[in-house]
């Protein structure tokens, strides 16, 4: 319906949108600039910086890091000495490296994107089977399963929190990296497993099964339409939930923190910022830095789906 | 012939039963066993005396009535309730006047809606560091608005720091956090709504606000609804935002947390705080399904 406004209404329309606009992003302008001040320049309310630092990413990311803090006489020493072996040099190198507080981002990415990437992946190859058995076949208890299914959202997580910590301690899951990063991986896929069913199974009502009924008649299997009717027709729909269970495992934090207290190793990303503001290292450039590059890959994903997530969120009532 | 053809479809249709089964079994099985059990599993611990690495001791409803008789505990239902309400009203009262802009034609609009989302997509751990830094009582810009060009305060004050104001601050948070939800939810619903009423509505002379209250309202009565009643069940479990942002807050979860995982690591009474949160939040359900959506 577009009625024409009186000029006046149109300015106040557009100054509402502005309003929630710059109220939606203000936050991540905050984040982004603080990322780039000097610590002189925080108390700057300007968004700008002054100077632009980029020194926070770079020893996040691990640039350029090796020489730094090494004394200029043990780099002459290094460049007077060429027949000294690449094992021995980098031996006297690490001895400067102070690993005290370097925060080892890229391994927390690395520890998040492997949880999250196949817990997700997990998630959505069952839910695939569950949606479409939903979806398509009549079958006793069905619609007892798919109420079920949504009655998940009713509990919180630290509702299953104490129970499962204590279950996989019994069990000795706990004692192992192996053990942990195991168990952890379960209870991510099984938090984004309602999701993944449910948008899955709205999307694939929406293919006609005309096109199954006619490949079924050739011969095809129910599990051979699956494969080449279902998946390749909904590749899009897969790909979007893949990504917002992705996107639901990589914010975890609640599990993460008890499960992996005791290794460091595994910390992912949202544990080992957290570690990071409590420590006594905390500066705010790097956490601002940290959270940026955290944030980054998530709404750089949720850009490429963006069409298809909107439209299965208000279809299916996702937790959030 | 016919004798035929019925013992056929019986076996067609015992094949789809048991692959219908087949196929949702395992996300069923995952889901009862990490799920369902752990539930049930909570309400056994919750009557014992929890060790974790040697035997539980059965105390009966000892964990339950010294829950209850923690003053601590009341305060925190007191946050909670707080906390829900505020965030619920802010939430969808937000959403839906976001919804109402967004479903008028405007230059940009493509760009606007999906900017819209991002408080909605981005991670907890990264967005709360930004708004700890904006309340952050040396260098966030509201003290500086506040105290240095405004002179509502008169000196800076840590806003988060403080538990009566923090939990103000979380709420801000979670409306910023969550409202999106709603208004996606509120716009599909409005994008269903059939035009011509609008245009026989104005022809007979309605007002923009009448035509708002009579058409638009009763159109999302019931989605709005729902959006209400998942809100609370969200933000009544809610743990994590409130949590990275300020552990000054203790609504429930938070209460729990602190409890079974760090200093004494009480999980029996942990346990018993999660059950009594959840019937609790039962409770209202069942109040709230039968009164606003009549079900």
């Amino acid at each position: 319906m577009v009625t024409k406004r009186s000029p006046i209404r149109s300015i106040g329309f557009f100054i509402l949108i502005i309003f929630i606009v710059s109220f939606c992003i203000f936050p991540f302008f905050q984040m982004l600039s603080t990322s780039l001040k000097y610590q002189w320049d925080w108390g700057n309310p300007s968004l700008i910086p002054t100077q632009i630092n980029t020194e926070a990413y770079k020893e996040l990311l691990n640039v350029g890091q090796n020489l730094k803090n090494v004394p200029e006489s043990i780099l002459e020493l290094l460049e007077n000495t060429p027949d000294m072996t690449k094992a021995q040099r980098d031996t006297i190198l690490a001895k400067y490296r102070n690993s005290g507080d370097v925060f080892p981002f890229p391994k927390y990415f690395l520890n998040s994107l492997a949880l999250s990437g196949v817990a997700a992946l997990l998630s959505v190859f069952i839910a695939i089977l569950g949606a479409y058995s939903f979806s398509r076949l009549r079958f006793t208890g069905r619609s007892t399963v798919q109420r079920g299914v949504l009655f998940v959202y009713m509990f919180g997580g630290i509702l299953l929190l104490i129970p499962l910590y204590k279950v996989c301690v019994s069990l000795g899951f706990l004692s192992t990296k192996g053990g942990t990063f195991g168990a952890l991986l379960v209870i991510y896929m099984v938090q984004t497993l309602p999701v993944s069913l449910y948008m899955l199974g709205n999307f694939f009502r929406t293919i006609p099964f005309s096109i199954e009924e006619a490949a079924m008649i050739e011969g095809s299997s129910r599990l051979g339409t699956i494969w080449r009717i279902i998946i390749p027709l909904s590749i899009s729909a897969i790909i979007t939930v893949y990504i917002y269970s992705f996107m639901i495992a990589w914010n975890e934090y609640l599990f993460a923190s008890v499960f992996l207290k005791g290794y460091k190793d595994l910390y992912t990303l949202p544990m080992g910022l957290r570690a990071l503001f409590v420590s006594k290292n905390a500066v705010w450039d790097r956490i601002m830095a940290a959270s940026v590059l955290t944030a980054t890959p998530v709404i750089a994903l949720f850009m490429i789906i963006q069409k298809n997530l909107t439209g299965g969120l208000s279809e299916g009532g996702v937790k959030g | 012939m016919t004798n035929l053809l019925a013992t056929q479809r019986l076996g067609q249709k015992s094949r789809e039963q048991l692959l219908g089964w087949g196929l949702v079994f395992p996300a069923v099985f995952i889901i009862l066993s990490l799920i369902l059990y752990p539930i049930i599993y909570n309400i056994y611990l919750s009557f014992f005396d929890v060790n974790l690495h040697e035997g539980n001791t059965f105390t009966g409803l000892e964990n339950h009535r010294s829950v209850l008789m923690d003053s601590f505990f009341w305060k925190s239902v007191m946050t909670t309730v707080i906390y829900v309400f505020f965030t619920t009203v802010g939430t969808t009262l937000f959403g839906l006047i976001v919804a109402l802009v967004m479903n008028q034609d405007f230059p940009l609009r493509g760009l606007v809606r999906s900017l819209v989302l991002f408080p909605y997509v981005a991670p907890v751990i990264s967005v709360v560091f930004a708004w700890q830094f904006i309340f952050d009582p040396v260098n966030g810009i509201v003290m500086d608005v506040l105290v240095e060009r405004l002179g509502f305060f008169s000196e800076r004050v840590n806003l988060i720091g403080s538990p009566s104001s923090a939990v103000w601050i979380a709420i801000i948070f979670s409306i910023w956090k969550n409202f999106p939800f709603s208004y996606l939810m509120i716009l599909s619903r409005l994008q269903g709504i059939d035009k011509n009423l609008f245009e026989a509505a104005e022809v007979d002379g309605a007002s923009g606000w009448e035509r708002f209250r009579f058409i638009t309202l009763p159109e999302i009565y019931f989605v709005t609804g729902s959006i209400i009643l998942l809100r609370v069940i969200w933000n009544f479990n809610k743990f994590e935002e409130i949590y990275l942002l300020t552990t000054n807050v203790k609504v429930l979860s938070i209460y729990t947390y602190f409890k079974a995982f760090v200093g004494t690591m009480d999980m029996g009474q942990g346990a018993a705080l999660a059950l009594i949160q959840f019937l609790l939040l039962i409770g209202f359900i069942l109040i709230y399904v039968k009164k606003v959506l009549k079900w």
